[in-house]
Parts: structure tokens; sequence; C-alpha cells
């Protein structure tokens, strides 16, 4: 039943991606598109509640159900960050990478069919768990801005501007400030995943959790730069898009 | 009776024959009266702006030359005639009302102030009850072709003038310019246009620097920004976000040190940088710093042009959503 659900958040996000695309800049279309990823956060609620029936817990505990929770995440940032950010070209890109992480939990063998329920449930795993996805879904999101930002600032820089570009395209300034704050959303989430890491340790230190702390400083580092100092819009893109592929490539490997 | 259009443009007449035919707002609605006031004329509407003065009219047959002559009479216009008015009658009036509406018969091809110009000009035809069954319908006709074009093509889209293209880049880094700060090095008549027209989109404060100090004032004064001495521009660069330099020096103006030198009180914030001296002002070094988007004027004027010609090859496009308005119902007074 819940694979239904995937399905259908699937399908519905293909169609607001596609919906995206086409009202980019457009207002009044705009809308249509936010209303297909209402259907499909409501579809990936409903798996995540039958899984976490299943488990006894926070649903994340094989690869398909923590694309989901990422894809989740990811559409929670899209529906409460406004019209502004949905109507730019990066609340367009958000819908194409919630597609993709549905299709890897639709990938066979990437959902547990038969999960095993958790006979103890430690709160501060749970917390651990989902404040730590939950940070990736805004850390995901501020990487896609520095992508966009690596464009833009590319093409303002080299003079190329034939190729109807600017169409929906947030501008240099918004998209710094969409960076840095998203990434301060994610920190902050991160902060409390890497605490609740720490106290469901009970003192022993994994190198899972030496990762998060490590990735925990560096994106503190790099932002404590940027709002104390300052920091070049493509330094901070840079920094926020290789912090984001290291330390997903780290957790991957553990 | 016969729907005509008798005017006087731009591209026919030269600017003291304009300013000879040229009305105020108010003189319009007078003149659509004394126009109706004629047995030969049964409605009428003047448009007039400063590229142009059009009487829309509802005649008798063979009217026109009486028309012509009227129109001479009140202006007491003496002087040549031939290649001075156009006249357009029936279908081919509508047409040109509709392309005018549009601004495809403006000077700058897709202009939109054009639109509100013809609407107040109706107004005025109306409020003196000039109009009636053929005119009424004719322009509001008019003005659903002037926003069918404006939506449905890209014959405004980009700037045509140098200035607007500052503005447009500015734009793309800022988003909206409300409340940005701007630098003019140099008082020539262009950073004016490009201050102005930065301003006109929300730039609050401008600075002028120039090597005469009172004409950096006198430009100041006349934009309503602050002036520095030249010596001193340089401590200004903190504060603001676009500087368009125009000085007619033949050396660099702006170097790297003076970008560098600055960077950390800016918190490296994003800076425009419009070069529109030839020779160049800015050194193109500047423009290898981070967070600085320099352009100059060939940059300017190749996008300008661009938008120029991608707006010339709307021009189908718009004729034929006139034909398709102009026919899909068939308008009294057209046959």
């Amino acid at each position: 039943m819940e694979m239904a659900y995937v399905i259908g958040a699937t399908i519905l996000a293909a169609a607001g991606a596609v919906f995206g695309w086409r009202a980019r800049g457009d207002e009044g279309h705009g809308h249509r598109a936010f209303w297909w990823m209402v259907g499909a956060f409501v579809c990936q609620l409903l798996f995540l509640g039958i899984r976490g029936e299943l488990r006894g817990q926070c649903p994340l505990d094989d690869l398909g159900e923590i694309c989901l929770f990422l894809a989740w995440s990811l559409t929670f940032f899209y529906l409460v960050t406004g019209t502004t950010y949905r109507l730019s070209l990066l609340g367009v890109f958000t819908a194409p990478v919630v597609v993709i992480l549905q299709l890897v939990t639709l990938f066979p063998g990437a959902l547990d069919t038969n999960p095993v329920r958790a006979e103890v449930v430690d709160p501060w795993r749970e917390s651990h768990a989902a404040f730590s996805v939950l940070s990736y879904g805004a850390l995901t999101l501020a990487s896609v801005a520095g992508v966009m930002f690596l464009v833009l600032n590319r093409r303002l820089k080299s003079l190329r501007f034939s190729e109807g570009m600017m169409t929906g395209m947030p501008s240099v300034s918004r998209l710094v400030k969409a960076m840095a704050r998203i990434a301060l959303v994610g920190w902050i989430l991160l902060t409390i995943g890497v605490v609740s890491g720490l106290l469901m340790e009970n003192g022993k230190v994994s190198v899972h959790l030496v990762v998060a702390t490590v990735t925990w400083v560096l994106y503190a580092v790099l932002l404590g730069i940027y709002f104390v100092r300052g920091l070049p819009g493509r330094y901070l893109a840079w920094g926020l898009i290789v912090l984001f592929i290291l330390s997903l490539t780290v957790f991957s490997k553990l | 009776m016969k729907l005509v259009c008798l005017g006087l443009n731009h591209e026919t007449a030269p600017v003291e024959v304009r300013e000879r035919f040229a009305l105020s707002e108010s003189k319009m609605s007078e003149e659509g009266k004394l126009l109706v006031e004629d047995p030969a004329v049964a409605e009428g509407v003047v448009l007039s702006t400063c590229n142009r003065t059009e009487y829309y009219a509802v005649i008798e047959d063979g009217g026109v030359q009486h028309l012509e002559n009227w129109v001479c009479s009140q202006r007491n216009y003496e002087g040549t005639r031939e290649g001075v008015f156009y006249y357009y009658e029936s279908r081919r009036a509508a047409e040109h009302l509709c392309r005018v509406a549009s601004g495809m018969n403006s000077m700058v091809l897709g202009e939109t102030e054009i639109f509100g110009q013809v609407k107040k000009a109706y107004q005025a035809a109306l409020t003196g009850g000039t109009t009636s069954g053929i005119l009424n319908k004719l322009f509001q006709r008019a003005f659903g072709v002037g926003k069918r074009v404006r939506t449905q093509t890209g014959i405004q889209e980009g700037a045509t003038s140098v200035a607007g293209a500052a503005v447009e880049l500015a734009e793309q880094v800022f988003g909206k310019l409300k409340g940005s700060s701007v630098m003019v090095v140099g008082a020539g008549e262009m950073s004016r246009q490009t201050a102005q027209a930065l301003q006109s989109r929300g730039a609050s404060s401008v600075i002028v620097t120039n090597r005469s100090f009172p004409a950096a004032e006198k430009l100041a004064a006349e934009i309503g920004g602050g002036a520095v001495g030249f010596d001193d521009w340089q401590n200004s660069l903190e504060k603001i976000d676009v500087l368009i330099s125009s000085t007619s020096a033949p050396h660099f103006v702006v170097k790297p040190r003076d970008i560098e030198a600055v960077r950390r009180k800016r918190k490296f914030r994003p800076l425009i940088m419009v070069d529109i001296a030839v020779p160049r002002d800015i050194d193109p070094e500047v423009g290898e710093i981070e967070e600085v988007y320099l352009y100059d004027i060939d940059t300017l004027q190749g996008m300008a042009s661009r938008a120029r010609t991608r707006r010339l090859e709307q021009l189908k496009i718009c004729e034929g959503i006139i034909d398709e308005e102009l026919t899909k119902a068939a308008l009294p007074g057209l046959e």
C-alpha cells in the first residue's frame, strides 16, 4: 500500500516540476505547481505514517525511507518558504530533485519489504535521525541555490546574456541571501541532530558522530565567516556545494 | 460618413512643426469640441504627445481636405503640407490607431507610455462628449489590441538604450533597486541619463564626483544627489552599489587597488560598475574582482541593439493580432 503513495507522490511532484518550469516567473500559473506539490506532500506523509507504524519509530532505517524522508523535507521547505521562492527557478529546481529521490525509493531493494519493528525506542536516536535528515533537506536547497548562483554569476561576469537566461531567475543578491539563510536553517537543525546524537550515544563516540560533528563545525565556520566577516558569493556557493557533496559521500560510506 | 485619421509625427514632421501642432492634455478636449462643431464632422478624438498629433474623426465622404484645412487654420500653419501630414481612412485608420496604442508606431518601438496617452486622449473626448458609436467602439478595440500585444508578444522586452541596459543588468544583480546607492564619476550627459534611469527604478542615493567640483555640484543638484571632491571619491565606495563612470580622462580613473581597499569594509557585497567612457575609465582588471560586475559601453550598446532587433522581430506577430482583432467582429465605420 505504501508503495502506491510513493508512486502517487512521484507523479504529483513530476507534474509540479512540469508546471513549475512552464510557469517560471508567472504568478498565476505558479500556483498550479504549488498545489501539485501539496498533493505530493500529503502522499509522502501517508507513506511515512505507514512506515512509522510498521517500524514503531521514525522511519529512517533503509535507503528508500531516508530518500523519501529527504524528499519530504525538501517539499516541506518548498511549501513554507513563500511565493517568491516558489516562482523562482530555485523553487522549480526542487520538484525534480524530489522526483529523483522518490524514484530511488521506488528502486527494487531500496525499501525493506518486511521492516523490523523496533523493540526499544530511544527518543534521542529518533530526534537525531529526524533532525539530521531534515537539516539535509535545507542544506540540499542551499546547494541548489549555490549552483544557480554559480550559473548566473558566470553568465553575468562573462557577458553571456543572449540565451534568455534572465527569465524567472532570482537576482544575484537574492540568491546569496537565500544560500546563507537556508544554510543557516539547515545548520540549526543539524545542531539539534548532532546534540541529540551525542545524548543518544551515552558518551560513546562513533565514527558516524565524529563525521557529523566535523560537518557541523565546517558549516559553522563557513556561515560564521559569511555573517561576521563577509564572503564573496562565489566562495559561499562553492563552500556549500563542496561541504554538501563531501559530507553526503562520507556518510554514504559509513 | 467615414472614419479617418489625419496626423503628423516624428517621422514626418520636424520638431518645429510638431510643437506648433502639439496640444496640452486640457486643450485636447477643447480641440475635439471645436472639431465636432464643424457640420462635416460627426465624431472626433484628438491625440497629442511630444512625438505626434493625430485627429481621429468620423466625417462626410471626401471631407479629408476640409479636415486638413481646418487643422492648419486652427494652428495658423502656413508651411508646407506635403509629406508632413499622413492620412488614413476606414480600416487603415483603425489599424493605425491599434499600432499607435501598442507602441508599434513610437520612436522607441514597443514603449508603453503611449498606451496611457491614447487612453487619456479618449477619456478627454469622452468627457467632452465628442465621441459616439464609431469612435467609442474603435478605441475600446484598440485598447484590447494594446493589452494583447503587451502580454502576448515580446515587443516591450529588453532595454533599447544604454541607460536602460545598465538598469536591466543592475536589476539582475540586485533585484529591486529600491534603496540602492549610485556613484557617478564624471558629470556627462550619459552619466546623468543612466543615474536617472536607476533612480526611476528606486535607487535612492546618488553621489556625483567630477574633476570640476562645480560641475559635480550642478549635476548633483539636478538629480537630487550629493557631490564629493574628485580627490575623495574612493572614500564613498564603501556605501555604493552601482558606479557609473563617464569622464573624458585619457587614462584609467578607477583601478583595482581602489576596490581592493574597500572590499572588507563592503563585506564583499556585489558592486556593479558601468563604464560608458571612451577611452575607458575603469581598468578591465577591476572586473576580475569576485563581487564586481563590470560592463563597458560596447556591452551595453550590444544589449540595446539586440533588444531592438528582437522587438522588430515581434512586429509580424503584432500585426497578426491587429488583423485578428479588427476582423473578429465588424466595427462600424470600417467599410
